[in-house]
C-alpha cells in the first residue's frame, strides 16, 4: 500500500515536471518566434527606449505566466497578441495621471523623451520611421486595430483579440487606417 | 474601386515591411525575461511559504491556547481567532467569485474581468473594515468579561501592559489610513475601468 503511493506520488512529480519542461519549450518557441513582434507592440505603447524593454520583459511575463491556462480556444497568435495589449493597457493606466479619460490621454499622453518634438522629428524621418510614431501616437482603440493588422492578423483574428465581431472589426478598421493617415499626412 | 483596393493593398503591404523593421528586440531579450522568471518564482515560493507559515502560526497558537490553557479569557481568544480566520477566508472567497478567469480570451473579457476584480478588492476592504470592528468589540467584551483576570496580570506587569496598549493606539490608525489609501486607490481604478468599458461600448455603436 505505502510502495504503491510512494510510486503514484513519484510518478505524479515525473508528470508536473514533464509539463513544466514541455511548457518551457513553449514559452522558448513563442519567444523565438514572437519575441519582435511582442518588442514591436511594446513599441507602440512606449516611446522610451529603458521603459520599453521593461514593457516587453512584462508581456514576455504575462504570457509565461497565462500559459498554461491556453485552452486553445483561439490561435496561439490571438493568444498571444490579446495578453499583450492587454499588459500594453494596463501600462497606459500606470503611467497616466489618474482621472484621465482615453480622450484626454490621446492628447496628452506625450512619452517623456528627451528627443526633440515628434513633428520636428518627422520632417527629417524616412517613411519607416514615420509610421512608427505615427502608430505610437494613435488613440489606444486605433492604435490597437492597426498593430494587429500591421502584424497580419486576419479580420476575425482581430475581432477575437479585441472580443469583437468580424463586421465591426472591418468598419473599426477602416477608421482606424483613416487615423493612420491622417497621422502621417498631417507632418508629410 | 479595383483600382483603390490594389492601391489600399499595396499601402498595406508596404507598411507591413515598414513596420517589421521597426523596434528589434535587443539579443538580451531572451535571456533578461527567463532571469525575470526565476526572480519571480522564488519571490512566489518565498511569499507563500511565509503566508503559510504564518497561519499555521496564527492556528498552532490558538490551538496551543484552547486546549492547555483552563482560563476563559484564553480560550476566549483562541475562539476568536479560529472565527476570525473562518469569517476572512470565507469572504475572500464569497468575494472572489467570478473573478478567477475571463469568460472569453478577448481583450473586453479582460477588461471586464479586471472590473469585477477592482470590484470585489473594495467590497474585500469594506468588509474587512466591518471584521476588524467585530474583532475589536469582541475583544473589548472579552476583556470586560474578564475584568478581575486581566487586572491582577495589569498589576503584576504594568510596563508590558503599558507598552501594548501603545502599540495597538498606535496600529489602529495606521490600519485605518492604510486600508482608506488603499479603498481610494481602488476606487480611482473602478472609475477608470468603467470609463475604459464604456469608451469600448461607444466604439462598438
Amino acid at each position: 500500500m505505502s510502495t504503491q503511493s510512494t510510486d503514484s506520488f513519484a510518478s505524479g512529480a515525473t508528470v508536473v515536471k514533464e509539463t513544466r519542461r514541455e511548457l518551457e519549450q513553449r514559452f522558448e518557441r513563442i519567444l523565438d518566434e514572437h519575441g519582435a513582434a511582442i518588442s514591436r507592440l511594446a513599441y507602440s505603447y512606449e516611446a522610451v527606449a529603458g521603459i520599453r524593454e521593461e514593457l516587453g520583459q512584462e508581456i514576455a511575463l504575462a504570457i509565461w505566466r497565462a500559459l498554461p491556462h491556453f485552452r486553445g480556444e483561439c490561435s496561439e497568435r490571438t493568444f498571444i497578441f490579446r495578453i499583450a495589449h492587454n499588459r500594453g493597457l494596463t501600462h497606459v493606466r500606470r503611467r497616466r495621471p489618474q482621472q484621465q479619460s482615453l480622450d484626454d490621454l490621446e492628447e496628452t499622453d506625450e512619452p517623456v523623451d528627451p528627443r526633440p518634438h515628434p513633428d520636428e522629428q518627422l520632417a527629417q524621418m524616412n517613411q519607416q520611421e514615420r509610421l512608427a510614431l505615427a502608430v505610437q501616437s494613435l488613440p489606444i482603440a486605433h492604435k490597437q486595430m492597426i498593430v494587429l493588422m500591421l502584424e497580419g492578423l486576419s479580420h476575425a483574428e482581430i475581432g477575437e483579440v479585441l472580443g469583437i465581431t468580424e463586421c465591426n472589426a472591418r468598419v473599426r478598421l477602416t477608421r482606424a487606417r483613416k487615423a493612420l493617415k491622417e497621422s502621417m499626412g498631417v507632418t508629410q | 474601386m479595383t483600382n483603390h483596393r490594389m492601391t489600399e493593398d499595396r499601402e498595406l503591404d508596404l507598411w507591413r515591411q515598414q513596420w517589421s523593421r521597426v523596434a528589434q528586440p535587443s539579443p538580451e531579450f531572451k535571456r533578461q525575461v527567463q532571469e525575470r522568471i526565476k526572480v519571480q518564482n522564488r519571490r512566489f515560493w518565498l511569499g507563500s511559504l511565509l503566508a503559510l507559515a504564518a497561519l499555521a502560526g496564527t492556528l498552532i497558537l490558538a490551538f496551543y491556547q484552547l486546549t492547555h490553557h483552563t482560563s476563559r479569557l484564553e480560550k476566549g481568544q483562541a475562539t476568536g481567532v479560529f472565527v476570525l480566520l473562518f469569517v476572512a477566508v470565507v469572504c475572500r472567497l464569497w468575494f472572489m467569485r467570478g473573478t478567477w478567469r475571463a469568460e472569453t480570451q478577448s481583450i473586453r473579457a479582460s477588461v471586464e474581468l479586471w472590473h469585477r476584480r477592482v470590484l470585489a478588492q473594495i467590497r474585500g476592504v469594506q468588509i474587512g473594515i466591518y471584521i476588524a470592528i467585530g474583532w475589536l468589540a469582541f475583544c473589548g467584551a472579552l476583556a470586560a468579561a474578564n475584568w478581575a483576570t486581566i487586572r491582577l496580570e495589569l498589576m503584576a506587569h504594568p510596563t508590558a501592559y503599558f507598552a501594548m496598549i501603545v502599540v495597538i493606539a498606535l496600529m489602529l490608525p495606521l490600519i485605518w489610513f492604510g486600508a482608506m489609501w488603499f479603498r481610494r486607490h481602488k476606487v480611482a481604478e473602478l472609475n477608470e475601468v468603467t470609463r475604459l468599458l464604456e469608451e469600448m461600448e461607444k466604439m462598438n455603436d
